[in-house]
């Protein structure tokens, strides 16, 4: 019952465009193309694509305008190509409402991944997302807050639940060390919210098989966390 | 003066006695010796002598001295004369030397004056030669930097600077006197070079009170901090002397500091302009690489696609031109690491990280080149995370680095063992292989830019800049990475961070108060 996705790719570069093209294409997707922002903004609004992949290096409009301005209208991700390597780019096209990025030279299988997770989490409706995650061995019961591997409870702390929380919500998608923040510590004037990477490491030693190879929680170096389902 | 009062007196001679007549000369002689130094003081009181013995002692009109009486007016006379002349030249002398170091004070202050008023080094020193050449009252003053120095100059001040013969000689002694005053690699703050009379060079002290008083040109070598930085010259010429006495020396001596200031003041403004210019030609260069390595991903992303492409289709070149690509990028983003860590512009975000993040993200990071080796990590999880201050993206480089290297020269299927500890102030994270390790005579060479080891074989995808760039990242955030030769074979590099202990901060309190109260 599996529905056609269809994916705008927004990139000036025509091998790139025809290569990501063809591979999506062939992964079951219905794949429209733009060389330019114009062009893409143009066909989005005509035919309200399921997920963009946008080139930052767009000869017209800067890729995170872009971003913005889809932002106004739809909430289907947008997957980034970056060329640049600056962390603090990425947060801020995060914040702009990229939902996800790959840096070049990336791999087909690494953004076909990328593209696949986001479509999964797009297709439910977020009053319709399980409230149950199943990673492996391990389940994560939302509305009860309860962790558990097997039929093992595991303990959380309040904070570590809160972190758990919020990645689990996003799943798939990286969340921010200043989304984290907000959301974790969002209430408490003066919060400790430095300490949050120690946190996450202690939260990993309770959930993951083994902390020294994470599968559960992943680090975006120097952008924050995301949970992988 | 003296043939008037001598008339007057004539004429009175009935009324007067003689010793009036020798009190009215003597302050003739007072006059003249007051006017006109010792010459004129003591021929008027010779002169007087005779007048008195000639016109006012009987028998006049005769030099014969009549009463032994006689003898003692004229002895007093002439002895009074004397010493008043003596006297007054001697306040003279010392008057106009007080006159003359005034105004060597004068000249100085003007001197310190005209060397710190400009804004620019340049019209000091212009300023500065001008007003030396007045001082010495010369026709030419030259300051010039040494002619070996890059780019050496010279600030003249000349009267009659268009005659090609001024011009010639000027140049003609400041060579020589150069040539002269610098041969000495002693640096001699009262050595000076001489132009004599009789047109040679020669080298004397300004402390020394032999030379010739009257010279042509002297030259004095400048130095500063005991560097000869340059020469001042001053010059007349053979009709118009300078003088040269020793009490000018001092003087000169002086004013030749003021000459090195005014040099070395110029060189620092050269330097800093040069230091300009070097920056800004870094940071073009800096863009220019930050451009150029955008721009090449680009095209490696192509060439990826398509390898993977080729791959797919079962063709066995794909996953070598893939891990080329791979390689590649790795390059160009370390020649861009090191020329943004060489500029000074890494972005640091230093915050609270614990080992074993950036341990996990950097043996994940490494999966795709392991060709068949195996890493190991060792995290203790009964003991409490170990925490430090460090940027987490930097130290990821350093970590992939390590790592990246240590694979490199690990055995096949051997392992890279992956480590971390508290060790004092420090969190020690180690990285180790069973490689060749590194010969004695290398080791202090590995961490510089662009060094591989001679027993490498060469190998396109590696330019010997990840040691390099780990060590500069690891000091930018204030640790260190150091090599040592692993126990029973093999290389150990060392990575040490600022550990931080959360027992004494809000940390733990936070924590217990979690697990215990809610």
């Amino acid at each position: 019952m599996k529905e056609r996705n269809t994916i705008l790719v927004i990139d000036d570069e025509p091998e790139i465009r025809r290569l990501v093209s063809a591979a999506l294409t062939e992964g079951g997707a219905c794949v429209l193309q733009a060389k330019t922002a114009a062009e893409g903004l143009r066909v989005a609004a005509a035919e309200n694509p399921d997920l963009f992949v946008l080139d930052l290096g767009l000869p017209d409009q800067a890729g995170i305008d872009v971003c913005r301005e889809l932002r106004q209208w739809t909430s289907a991700p947008i997957v980034v190509l970056s060329a640049r390597q600056a962390e603090a780019e990425k947060v801020a096209l995060l914040q702009a409402g990229a939902d996800d990025y790959v840096s070049k030279p990336f791999g087909m299988r690494e953004l076909a991944a990328r593209i696949e997770a986001q479509l999964r989490r797009a297709r439910i409706p977020l009053r319709e997302s399980p409230s149950v995650l199943k990673i492996g061995e391990l389940t994560i019961d939302l509305p009860r807050r309860i962790v558990r591997r097997g039929s093992r409870m595991i303990r959380l702390t309040p904070t570590e639940w809160s972190i758990l929380q919020t990645l689990a919500v996003n799943a798939g998608r990286p969340v921010t060390h200043q989304d984290l923040f907000n959301i974790v510590w969002g209430r408490e004037f003066g919060s400790p919210s430095h300490y949050l990477r120690v946190y996450v490491t202690h939260l990993r030693r309770k959930i993951e098989v083994n902390p020294a190879e994470p599968r559960i929680i992943i680090t975006e170096p120097g952008v924050g966390y995301r949970l992988e389902p | 003066m003296l043939a008037l009062s001598t008339a007057t007196l004539v004429s009175v001679r009935g009324e007067i006695e003689q010793s009036h007549a020798a009190l009215t000369l003597l302050l003739v002689v007072l006059g003249g010796s007051a006017g006109g130094g010792r010459p004129l003081g003591y021929s008027l009181a010779l002169s007087g002598f005779v007048v008195i013995d000639y016109f006012f002692q009987a028998p006049y009109g005769s030099l014969a001295v009549g009463k032994t009486l006689d003898w003692v007016v004229l002895v007093a006379f002439l002895a009074s004369a004397f010493v008043a002349t003596e006297l007054l030249a001697r306040a003279r002398g010392e008057a106009e030397t007080a006159r003359k170091r005034t105004e060597e004070v004068a000249s100085l202050s003007r001197l310190g004056s005209e060397t710190l008023r400009h804004a620019r080094a340049d019209d000091a020193l212009e300023a500065l030669s001008a007003l030396i050449r007045s001082t010495f009252s010369a026709r030419w003053c030259t300051i010039r930097e040494l002619p070996d120095s890059k780019n050496a100059r010279r600030w003249t001040s000349a009267i009659a600077a268009e005659d090609p013969r001024v011009t010639g000689r000027m140049r003609e002694l400041e060579e020589r006197m150069t040539l002269a005053a610098s041969a000495d690699a002693v640096a001699d703050v009262h050595r000076v070079a001489l132009a004599t009379s009789d047109g040679s060079v020669v080298i004397d002290s300004l402390v020394g009170e032999d030379a010739s008083s009257r010279i042509e040109a002297f030259g004095l070598p400048l130095f500063v901090e005991s560097r000869l930085a340059g020469m001042l010259i001053v010059g007349g010429s053979t009709q118009q002397p300078i003088a040269f006495a020793p009490p000018r020396r001092r003087f000169v001596a002086t004013i030749s500091y003021y000459a090195a200031l005014g040099l070395e003041r110029v060189r620092l403004a050269r330097e800093a302009q040069d230091a300009r210019e070097l920056r800004e030609a870094n940071r073009a260069k800096d863009e220019v690489l930050a451009t150029v390595s955008h721009d090449l991903r680009t095209p490696l992303t192509t060439i990826k696609l398509l390898a993977q492409a080729a791959a797919a289709r079962g063709e066995a070149a794909g996953a070598s031109i893939e891990e080329q690509v791979d390689r590649l990028a790795d390059l160009v983003t370390n020649v861009l690491d090191l020329s943004r860590i060489r500029a000074g512009g890494v972005p640091l975000d230093v915050a609270l990280n614990t080992a074993e993040d950036v341990i996990a993200a950097a043996v994940s990071r490494v999966q795709g080149v392991l060709r068949g080796r195996h890493i190991v990590t060792k995290v203790d999880l009964d003991q409490p995370a170990l925490v430090a201050r460090f940027d987490f993206v930097q130290t990821l480089r350093i970590l992939v680095n390590l790592i990246d290297n240590a694979l490199r020269y690990a055995p096949e299927d051997g392992s890279v063992e992956i480590n971390a500890e508290r060790n004092g102030a420090w969190v020690a994270i180690t990285v180790a292989d069973r490689g060749p390790g590194v010969r004695p005579e290398e080791r202090s060479r590995i961490f510089d830019a662009f060094y591989r080891p001679r027993s490498e074989v060469p190998d396109a995808g590696r330019a010997g800049l990840g040691l390099s760039i780990a060590r500069r990242l690891a000091e930018l955030q204030e640790g260190t990475v150091e090599y040592s030769p692993r126990d029973g074979g093999g290389s150990l590099f060392t990575l040490r961070l600022p550990a931080v202990d959360l027992n004494s901060e809000k940390f733990i309190e936070s924590s217990i108060l979690e697990a215990f109260g809610t």
